[in-house]
């Protein structure tokens, strides 16, 4: 902990970075994202083990964007978004600075993409047991009761877009679900618009989506999105070995084409 | 309010013999925006169209929607109709209420319904649609033919006789295709080489063509006027401008039995080689494969004899970039490999060959010097069967298709061996004799009556050995499926003409679609038979389907045509149905967010970026936009927008979402 202090203080006083985003402590036990901007704040930062989010969310958000040059502290989950991030050119080599925090609460710095990608084929990309035994679940109904399943979340939206905000690959300037002309989506939370955003936002994130369950995370309904994201993971790895968030040059798997690809998903 | 116009056309009976067109236009013409409607027997005809104009111009309409047939049929007639009139021509809509209507339709009231769904589901469209102005592009006068048989090189002589340059891709060591490897042509048995030779070495010396022999096509960009093709020449091992073709190095190699492809595996060459002796060039290539020197690494025989110091060793590929404005594609077929026929005994049985090995043996260039000799042991065989249709028109094998040359290359087999062998006695085994074509039935007659080819009518089960013999089992169906047994001295198989090998992956290089079998598709059965879907590509002789020479030849002079016309222009028009990525008043630019998964999608590589810079000169956003000469307005980087930032002329989401809105809204 004392580490990270030092560090992030070095960093803002010789202005490598003008803001560090980490951890803090929020209202009651609750662990809140910090934006550390002078050294005066530094000593703000928490590391618990309860400092799970994945905060790369934050790098394309204009109001943070603004402030200058950044430094992150950097989970598995958003060493994979960045990277993920950058094969969409949305961040580049050397432009954030970052620093790894690791689970047996070590950090180490990352000097550019290519430590980055050296350290993620390292990595568990599977999901928690947890995690698996929600989608064993999930898999083992029938269509017509996944069908119930998820129409009786989707009851539970109330179109708040949490998910959306919290998710570091929704960065789109202009959502589909704000186009108006035509409007693709409806804008009321009524059964039908929930469905049809959902599914859009899952389509959307399908071969891009990180597993790291900030939606889920941030869904004041208790949706479980992120098994619907995963419904996506799985099959683009088995079919296209694609795995998101592994590479900054990767090209997309759904958008590219070789002629070895399987064709078995085509009736 | 839009001021549209609707106009019903009967198509003489065509739809009014199911659809009320009078209703139609009368419930059209009641629709929001919606200011003339009008029917007519046939809106394309003069008088239709007069009318149509009229209409406009009277009625000072914006937008018009015709009922009428399939918009690849006439959209461009009444689009150039409301042009004259004064109407942006892209205001013009086609409802196809033939096709997608009457044709598949009984007459009912529910098929007048449909009409007019279509019809309203059209005037929503117009009513977003907007005025557009075609794309005009710069023409590249240079055509690429891709394959040197006979259609390739028909195609390029006529191309290049019009003045145009061309390049040639022939992957084989000499240009000449199949047709040099025949030993006499049906129906006048004139001398397939003579005929052949004098064009091979006209493309060799025409100033207009650039000809590049053991070489492939690597990759295809662009679009149709302006083609970027990479060339692979495969390294000769040899310094072309040295070599005379004096054939010195040939005869010294000690590699001398390597199974000679062009003699089809009768007879043997060296690993220095050219492939026959009038092949064009007449200059070798060494086959690295089984050439001693790659394989044990010392050797050099030929380098040492080489009078002109020709051979190069660490010669390696060399990439030609070729700008083009056309491509034909001219890679003939291939026969179906032996592994096929088991129960034919094809490979295990040295006597059992197939057409093109028979052409060989018939062929005064070839192995036997035209004797009819079988392979096993050099004796003139005195019973001979030929076996028509060896894997054509055998679903149950996978060829439905009828490879067509087969009867008449099989007839003029037949009579060629009864020409050398005057004691012998020819079988033909046929399921049906198809002899269309000028001269062709005459020929087969000839065959039949003058030669005295013993035509059975019914199939081989299977062949055996027996004592030396080949027995062929079969059944005569015209004698009442009485079974037939035959103890030949050689078998004839006139094997299925399939696609070439390579073709799909070729097809998949220049972007052309192709059947189930692997030929290239043309884009119309009858009416665009030598043009592909790709603009700009075209194709001749048997790379779209089994063809003879004539028809080859006949296809690649069309293509030529069409090459012909393309370069007759300076520019280009081109419809001007394109994406669009949108730009907006600053600071928000586009809604594009410059992911650029659109570029990874492209298969037109149609999508650039555009840096967004400040006064300053600082990129403050990269924005995709797109190519509009390189567009082809596919649509999809459309659907993998996920911010929906792009969009396509003609085609927008605006207007295709009104479309669905007016058929759910009914």
């Amino acid at each position: 902990m004392n580490d990270l202090i030092k560090k992030v203080t070095q960093l803002l006083d010789d202005k490598t970075i003008n803001v560090f985003i980490g951890y803090g402590q929020g209202t009651a036990s609750r662990i809140r994202t910090i934006f550390v901007k002078n050294s005066s704040q530094v000593e703000n930062l928490v590391y618990t083990s309860d400092c799970t989010a994945n905060l790369a969310g934050y790098l394309l958000k204009h109001e943070v964007k603004k402030i200058g040059k950044l430094g992150i502290l950097a989970n598995d989950s958003a060493l994979r978004s960045m990277m993920q991030l950058a094969s969409e050119f949305q961040i580049k080599d050397g432009e954030v600075y970052v620093l790894h925090a690791a689970k047996d609460g070590s950090f180490t710095e990352f000097a550019d993409f290519q430590s980055i990608e050296a350290y993620l084929v390292t990595i568990d990309t599977g999901i928690t047991s947890d995690e698996q035994e929600r989608i064993a679940k999930l898999e083992a109904m029938t269509v017509k009761e996944r069908w119930i399943f998820w129409n009786k979340e989707f009851e539970k939206c109330i179109k708040c877009y949490a998910c959306r905000a919290a998710c570091p690959m929704c960065y789109c300037h202009r959502c589909t679900t704000d186009v108006n002309q035509p409007q693709w989506i409806p804008v009321a939370s009524h059964e039908q618009g929930n469905l049809d955003y959902h599914l859009m936002r899952a389509m959307h994130l399908a071969g891009r989506c990180v597993n790291c369950g900030e939606c889920a995370n941030a869904c004041p309904m208790d949706i479980p999105l992120n098994l619907l994201t995963y419904q996506l993971i799985a099959p683009i790895r088995t079919t296209f070995d694609a795995t998101a968030g592994m590479k900054a040059d990767a090209v997309y798997a759904l958008s590219t084409f070789k002629p070895d690809d399987k064709e078995n998903f085509i009736i | 309010m839009s001021r549209i116009g609707v106009f019903v056309c009967h198509c003489g009976e065509n739809i009014s013999a199911t659809v009320d067109c009078e209703k139609v236009a009368r419930i059209s013409g009641e629709l929001k925006g919606v200011e003339f409607s009008a029917d007519y027997k046939y809106m394309c005809s003069d008088p239709g169209q007069t009318m149509l104009k009229d209409a406009i111009r009277e009625h000072k309409l914006d937008g018009v929607v015709v009922a009428a047939c399939s918009p690849r049929m006439h959209e461009p007639t009444f689009r150039n109709a409301c042009a004259e009139a004064g109407l942006n021509p892209y205001l013009c809509e086609m409802s196809n209420i033939r096709e997608h209507c009457s044709w598949v339709h009984p007459k009912s009231d529910l098929t007048t319904d449909k009409a007019e769904s279509l019809v309203r589901v059209m005037v929503e469209k117009v009513k977003k649609n907007k005025a557009l102005n075609s794309i005009k592009v710069p023409v590249t006068r240079t055509a690429l033919v891709i394959g040197g048989g006979v259609a390739g090189i028909q195609a390029a002589l006529d191309i290049a006789n019009c003045g145009h340059k061309v390049v040639m891709v022939e992957k084989l060591p000499s240009i000449g295709g199949h047709m040099s490897q025949l030993s006499e042509t049906f129906p006048t048995l004139d001398c397939s080489q003579c005929i052949l030779t004098p064009r091979m070495v006209e493309v060799a010396q025409h100033p207009n063509i650039t000809l590049y022999t053991y070489a492939e096509v690597e990759s295809v960009d662009g679009f149709i006027g302006n083609f970027k093709v990479k060339v692979r020449k495969k390294s000769k091992s040899l310094d072309e401008h040295l070599c005379t073709g004096c054939g010195l190095c040939t005869t010294k190699c000690p590699q001398k039995k390597i199974p000679n492809e062009f003699e089809r595996g009768l007879g043997f060459r060296p690993a220095i080689y050219v492939p026959f002796p009038q092949a064009v060039p007449n200059k070798p290539v060494i086959d690295r494969e089984n050439c001693t020197y790659y394989i044990k690494g010392k050797c050099k025989v030929c380098e040492i004899v080489c009078p002109t110091k020709a051979i190069r060793f660490d010669q390696e590929d060399e990439i030609v970039e070729v700008d083009c404005g056309a491509i034909v594609l001219a890679t003939g077929f291939d026969v179906l490999k032996p592994d096929f026929f088991p129960e034919y005994g094809y490979g295990k049985y040295k006597d059992v060959i197939d057409g093109l090995q028979f052409e060989r043996l018939a062929s005064a260039s070839g192995p036997t010097q035209g004797m009819i000799r079988r392979p096993s042991d050099g004796e003139i065989p005195k019973k001979i069967v030929f076996v028509a249709c060896a894997g054509s028109r055998d679903p149950a094998k996978g060829i439905e298709y009828c490879s067509k040359i087969c009867c008449m290359y099989t007839a003029k087999h037949a009579m060629l061996y009864k020409h050398k062998v005057h004691d012998g006695t020819p079988y033909v085994f046929y399921m049906d004799i198809r002899a269309g074509g000028k001269n062709y039935e005459e020929f087969v007659r000839r065959a039949i009556v003058e030669d005295e080819t013993h035509y059975v009518r019914g199939r081989v089960s299977t062949i055996y050995e027996k004592n030396g013999k080949l027995i062929v089992k079969g059944v005569d169906t015209l004698m009442g499926a009485q079974p037939v047994e035959i103890e030949a001295d050689m078998v004839v198989l006139a094997t299925a003409g399939v696609a070439n090998k390579g073709s799909e992956e070729l097809a998949q290089t220049v972007h052309v679609s192709y059947d189930a079998h692997k030929f290239f598709a043309e884009a119309h059965p009858k009416l665009k038979p030598v043009e592909t879907n790709t603009a700009g590509i075209f194709l001749a002789g048997a790379c779209q389907a089994p063809k003879d020479i004539p028809e080859s030849v006949a296809a690649a002079s069309g293509a030529a045509v069409k090459v012909a016309a393309l370069f007759s222009n300076d520019l280009l028009t081109r419809e001007p149905l394109i994406a669009v990525v949108n730009r907006q008043a600053p600071p928000v630019y586009s809604s594009c967010v410059g992911c650029f998964l659109c570029q990874s999608v492209c298969p037109y590589q149609a999508i650039e970026r555009e840096e967004i810079k400040n006064r300053n000169g600082e990129v403050i956003r990269t924005l995709a936009k797109v190519n509009e000469g390189l567009c082809q307005g596919c649509g999809t980087c459309v659907a993998l927008c996920r911010t929906k930032a792009i969009d396509i002329y003609g085609y927008s989401n605006q207007q295709v979402y009104s479309e669905i809105m007016a058929l759910l809204n009914d």
